[in-house]
């Protein structure tokens, strides 16, 4: 059935477009042009004949550049021709965009390998339990948050397949609706950044990954968003699709130990573990006491630590280097103390010169702990003004006011800046919310909050890291996916230890915490650092020793959980995506250049602007393109490609290459569930019970096909979706 | 021939596996930078050279041995779907008039580039300059085990059109194995993990 459908549709589209060349070429008055426009034609016909494409590409793009030149200089054709692959091969080898794909790849696969998906889909499924759909839409979102982690629409997809699709049948929802949301679901990957995709945009458009990955946030948010809605909605409106959970499915097993403590001590978590702690624990270990005490203060400990930085960067003094009679050691100094006195009184007003002479006294800032003679350069401005006996009583005298007045310019802008009211709304706001939280917080709540503890944050912090880091610009793309992997490889070291047998484990937490103490110890150092709360940077000693303990851990637990077998996986299945993706890359850089020596190029740029289109007839007619090429092609073969061929268009109509990038990535999703070729739902049939026949998955899918169109034109109508962010963090 | 046809691929397997483990020196590599230039300030010009020369390496290194397991993305929409004699004798014709020419010539391409790069002794520009010729020479060393392993194919291809059907392959880790992933979730149940945690 497949197969018939498939070829019929794929020989009807050879024979099409051979036909197309056959009568609309001008044989007689053929011209170099022309001759581009048949190699893009053939080069359709030629990957649908299943010949590994990035060697198609290249075959053509050698035989179609030397035919370029020889028309021109045929003495001097084979030469350029080999001058010109070599080149372009070497660009590839040396691309600074490219090189970040292995690294996702790596960290996909580890991250994959790491085997926590049946525990994130367990604690979003328990933690959504009320929500109508609740499988289908925990579903939806642990595919969402896998796929972006990992990139890897086909291993997502597939694992899906096992765990979610035999839950959802036995609850009795309706299979279109668990097959759609599953293909649909783990397509995300490769739309939510950081992706794969967008680096291959990127390179091929030559757009900044930056500005593209800041650029699909929302709209790969949006897409997702909208299809829980769609899936909420619809358990809404027909219950039997999705009926809800039973009690039973609901209940939220709670350790034993914990049963006589809620009853001696009321179901609310932190009063009752806190209660527990001074007057009985039960049976409940100290350990396991501690523990959960530890979570239960973690949002609190969180909303402490934000708000102290927030509040420290807020009020920082604007950096001054106005030194004007100053000696700079003073200066330093009387900074450092103006800041400390407010710190402490919360003035916000220039301080008194006694004020930061107590401040001085009363102080035991870091300073004086490593350079003691800081003190004293401090009073050399006063005593030198004010010619009279040092000491701390005439300090205040007025001979002193003129070395004061000098001073107090430099501090005014040198003391913390008032608080703005919006942080205290803000604290107001959150302190609020945080003793609802604690108010609702019984022991249920805890242990579902233990549950994404352990399996969900752990995911959303390294994607929000890595992501952060890239959009805000701490660190290139090539920085933030090299962590992102040494993340993975650390989460993976993690999730197999756990499952290493207890007594292994408790000989190797001692190496481990001692390890990590040595390792954070700087990051914390670096973290004040870069907050100016010490102005001391890491000590290189310091450093080095992290840096060693970091080394130390990862060959030691590498060896301890046994990490090799996964890793060598890993790295095997890098080596060889990467391979794939990147010879594509060399054979699409070869063709393209043949492409426009052939002068296709000016050749399609003369016919599209002779059709005289608006710019929505351009993108309506461009993404109808790539939407039919995505039936028969893949998203890495459309990318290489026809980019190229429509990139240098989008001038023409005034399209922001981001923008159209966005589109492209939202449209491409369908590539992956459009029939006949729809490699999401091939996945899922492949471990799909039998009696799920592909046809129920296609016609599932296609309410999420309808709704990537819907975001498409959300994103027309609505271009800030995807253009807001990168317009206000790169003006 | 059956044993020269999995010498080949044993080969092509054993130069991309080594020349993959790049990807952990890489990652352990920029980690490294990442840490010395921002918490100790500390750059090094060097490895922002060093990198690119390591991803390069990697997956040109990579390609015979993707080649040999078929990892090379296909359109597959008819593929799929012919018999295995006409796969092979499309596969042949393709390899003939694609692969061996296009390959051929970055081969003898990269190697002219290689040695004139060798002749300058070039190295990269840079304050710590690393040498860029071994880097060059990597091209037409791939494209060697490349052509090896193209040879090998349209062997196979042609084994094909003789027994009708397509002859072994080694075997390799693959992205989607439907019974390593069974397995998977078939283990560690959530519930044997909540009680694991109560011992503790």
């Amino acid at each position: 059935m497949r197969l018939r459908i498939e070829q019929k549709f794929g020989f009807g589209l050879m024979a099409l477009i051979l036909i197309t060349i056959a009568v609309f070429t001008p044989w007689a008055t053929l011209n170099n042009g022309h001759i581009g426009i048949i190699m893009l034609s053939l080069i359709v016909v030629a990957m649908m004949m299943g010949f590994p494409s990035a060697f198609t590409l290249t075959g053509m793009g050698v035989a179609f550049s030397w035919v370029a030149y020889h028309s021109v200089a045929p003495d001097l054709a084979v030469q350029q021709t080999l001058d010109l692959a070599v080149q372009r091969t070497y660009g590839v080898m040396t691309s600074d965009v490219l090189i970040a794909v292995p690294l996702f790849l790596f960290m996909g696969y580890l991250v994959e390998r790491a085997n926590l998906i049946k525990k994130l889909f367990h604690a979003i499924h328990i933690a959504m339990a009320r929500v109508p759909g609740s499988l289908a839409v925990a579903t939806l979102i642990t595919c969402a948050i896998f796929a972006t982690a990992t990139g890897i629409v086909g291993a997502v997809v597939t694992l899906m397949g096992l765990l979610a699709l035999p839950a959802m049948m036995r609850a009795g929802y309706d299979t279109r609706l668990s097959a759609g949301v599953i293909a649909a679901g783990g397509t995300l990957g490769i739309l939510i950044p950081p992706s794969i995709m967008l680096i291959v945009y990127s390179a091929t458009a030559g757009e900044s990954v930056v500005r593209m990955y800041a650029g699909a946030l929302f709209p790969g948010l949006l897409l997702a968003g909208l299809y829980v809605v769609y899936v909420v909605v619809m358990a809404k409106l027909k219950p039997h699709w999705a009926p809800p959970l039973s009690e039973e499915e609901r209940r939220v097993p709670i350790p034993h130990y914990l049963t006589p403590i809620m009853a001696r001590h009321g179901k609310l978590a932190l009063p009752a573990l806190l209660r527990a702690l001074f007057t009985g624990r039960g049976e409940m270990s100290r350990c396991a006491l501690f523990k959960y005490l530890l979570t239960a203060i973690l949002p609190l400990l969180v909303f402490v630590i934000i708000l102290g930085l927030a509040w420290n960067t807020l009020t920082r003094p604007k950096e001054i280097y106005d030194t004007s009679g100053l000696v700079e050691m003073g200066f330093e100094s009387t900074t450092r103390m103006a800041l400390d006195v407010d710190t402490a009184s919360g003035l916000q007003e220039p301080p008194m010169v006694e004020e930061f002479e107590a401040g001085g006294l009363q102080e035991p800032p870091m300073e004086s702990l490593q350079e003691p003679t800081l003190m004293e350069p401090l009073q050399a401005p006063a005593e030198s003004g004010a010619q009279a006996p040092p000491g701390a009583a005439p300090l205040a005298e007025p001979p002193a006011t003129a070395a004061a007045v000098a001073n107090a310019s430099g501090e005014q802008a040198a003391a913390r800046l008032p608080v703005p009211d919006s942080f205290w709304i803000t604290t107001a706001v959150s302190a609020v919310a945080l003793t609802a939280l604690y108010l609702m917080l019984n022991f249920t709540r805890l242990e579902v909050f233990r549950m994404l503890l352990t399996s969900f944050f752990p995911l959303a912090v390294m994607i929000l890291g890595v992501l952060g880091t890239i959009v805000f610009g701490l660190a290139t793309p090539t920085e933030a996916a090299a962590i992102g992997a040494l993340g993975g490889f650390i989460l993976a070291a993690f999730y197999l230890a756990i499952e290493r047998p207890e007594a292994e484990r408790r000989r190797w937490w001692p190496t481990w915490i001692v390890l990590w103490t040595i390792f954070l110890s700087s990051i914390v150092w670096f973290i004040l650092y870069q907050a100016h709360i010490t102005t001391q940077p890491v000590p290189k000693a310091l450093g080095t020793a992290s840096m060693l303990a970091m080394m130390i851990w990862l060959v030691l637990a590498t060896w301890q959980v046994r990490l090799i077998p996964i890793l060598r996986e890993a790295v095997f299945l890098t080596a060889k995506t990467s391979a794939m993706v990147c010879w594509l890359f060399v054979g699409s850089s070869i063709y393209s250049a043949a492409f426009s020596l052939l002068g296709g190029q000016a050749m399609v740029e003369a016919w599209v602007l002779s059709m005289d289109m608006t710019t929505l007839q351009f993108l309506i007619l461009s993404q109808l393109i790539i939407f039919f090429l995505g039936w028969p092609l893949e998203w890495t073969e459309i990318i290489v490609i026809f980019m190229p061929i429509f990139v240098p268009l989008l001038a023409h109509f005034n399209v922001d290459p981001l923008f159209f990038g966005l589109l492209v990535a939202l449209n491409l999703q369908t590539s992956f569930l459009s029939p006949p070729m729809a490699p999401s739902a091939f996945y899922l049939k492949g471990v799909a019970p039998p009696n799920v026949s592909l046809a129920q998955i296609f016609l599932g899918s296609m309410p999420f096909l309808g709704l990537v169109i819907v975001s498409m034109v959300m994103l027309y109508i609505w271009p800030q979706i995807g253009l807001w962010l990168p317009t206000v963090l790169y003006k | 021939m059956h044993t020269l046809l999995m010498a080949v691929d044993r080969l092509s397997s054993f130069v991309g596996r080594l020349f993959a483990w790049s990807i952990v020196l890489l990652t352990l590599l920029i980690s490294w930078e990442v840490f010395s230039r921002y918490v100790l300030n500390h750059p090094h010009a060097w490895a922002l050279d060093a990198q690119i020369q390591l991803y390069g390496v990697l997956f040109m290194m990579a390609g015979a041995y993707t080649l040999a397991h078929q990892a090379h993305v296909r359109g597959d929409v008819l593929y799929g779907g012919f018999s295995q004699r006409v796969q092979a004798s499309i596969d042949l014709v393709l390899y003939l008039i694609f692969f061996i020419p296009s390959v051929f010539a970055l081969t003898w391409a990269g190697w002219t580039y290689a040695m004139e790069s060798l002749a300058i002794r070039e190295s990269t520009f840079s304050a710590d300059p690393l040498p860029l010729y071994p880097f060059k020479f990597v091209i037409p060393i791939a494209g060697f085990f490349l052509l090896a392993q193209g040879v090998v194919e349209i062997l196979r291809c042609v084994l094909c059109l003789r027994e009708g059907h397509w002859p072994g392959r080694l075997k390799d880790v693959e992205e989607i194995d439907i019974a390593v992933l069974k397995a998977r979730v078939g283990k560690n149940d959530v519930s044997d993990d909540v009680s694991g945690e109560t011992q503790s």
